[in-house]
Formats: structure tokens, sequence, C-alpha cells
């Protein structure tokens, strides 16, 4: 989970790799926020599968790749 | 996860947030007991341990050793497990903050400001090359 220069810089790291998925670093804060606002709460619980899978769904993050086991 | 689990969470989170290091078994409690219970958080991923010892490895999103992610917030130097981990300090922090890290395929410096949730630099890219399903097979590498 790494923070790249532009979309060639993937590429070129990944080689003959498949490719992951790729988001704009606004979108990870977006993420990054809603995963881990509460982690240090004294309040905090363990998310469920479905509340996790929910933050990604409400930020647009669908299909196979994003699917919580 | 009982409620004595939970409680020894909230300990060494709050040890680690208020020292900016990790504690030591004895440092929480009895170490037998304090291990024990690392092991039943570890088993929840609510905190990861060094495969080979009962160290913490990681308080996510925090890492407990130095990784490539390196995060100033609240007057500290934090490490970020992963470029997700290092935005998620200012996150669980509640402050902004700066993150600095390098392209791993150039090595370039990278640096992201993170104001109100904002980065200052919507260029760069995030890549997650482990698909969910698969992210805690081996969350280390993940």
């Amino acid at each position: 989970m790494n923070l790249f220069r532009s979309e060639e810089h993937i590429a070129r790291w990944l080689g003959r790799r498949e490719p992951g998925a790729t988001i704009s670093a606004g979108k990870l804060s977006d993420l990054a926020h809603a995963w881990w606002d509460d982690r240090i709460s004294p309040d905090w619980l363990p998310h469920t599968r479905e509340q996790n899978q929910a933050i990604l769904d409400r930020l647009g993050l669908s299909g196979e790749f994003w699917i919580l086991p | 996860m009982d409620e004595a689990d939970l409680e020894l969470r909230r300990r060494t989170y709050a040890f680690f947030v208020e020292r900016g290091r990790a504690p030591v078994p004895a440092e929480l409690g009895d170490p037998e007991d304090v291990v024990a219970g690392w092991r039943r958080l570890h088993q929840e991923h609510a905190l990861v341990l060094n495969g080979a010892t009962a160290e913490l490895r990681m308080l996510n999103p925090f890492s407990v050793v130095p990784t490539a992610y390196r995060v100033q917030a609240k007057g500290r130097w934090w490490y970020g497990n992963c470029a997700w981990d290092a935005f998620g300090i200012c996150a669980a922090l509640h402050t902004d903050g700066r993150v600095e890290t390098s392209c791993p395929d150039c090595g370039e410096s990278l640096t992201v400001e993170i104001h109100d949730g904002n980065v200052d630099d919507e260029s760069l890219l995030f890549h997650c090359l482990v698909p969910a399903a698969r992210w805690w097979d081996d969350i280390v590498f993940t």
C-alpha cells in the first residue's frame, strides 16, 4: 500500500505483476479518516465487517478487489 | 473480545500515544497476563505482534518500528505501516500533519501535508497491490 508519483511510476514498479487498485491521495485521505478516526478513542469497539465494507462502499470503492472477507 | 482485552488494548494505545513508544509487558501489568492478552488481540486483528516474539509490531495505524512512512503530527514523528496508515495517523490523532516517504519506483521523496483531512498534492497516487479479501493473510506484506 504505497504512494507513487504517477501512473507511470506504478506501472514500472509493478513490472509483470498484476495491478491492484489505484486511488488519488485525496481519496486515500477520505478513506483513512473514515477507517481510522475512532482508533484511539476510549470508546473504541472493533468494527464489524459490515461497518468496514460500508466505508469502502460509501467512498465508491466497489468491485471484487474491495470486497472484505 | 471481552472487556478485559478491550481495556488492555486501550491502555496499550494510550501508552503509545502518550509516550511515543510501545510499552513492554511489565509496564502494563503482569507480563504473562499482558502477553496473553496481546496474543488474543493479535488473533482479533486489534493489534499486531512480531511473529517471532511477543513484541508489538503494529498498533494500527501506527507502526511500532521504523518504516518508509514518517508522519509529523502533534509535535512528534510517528511511523505508519503503509501510506493508508500514515494518513490514518492524522485521522486517529484528529490533527493536521505531514507525511514523508519516497516513491517506491524512482526513490524521489514525496511529502504530503494534510490539513482538515485535505491533502495539498492531489497528483500523488495510492496503489494497493493486495485485494481486500487477502489483506490479513500477511498484514506486514500488505
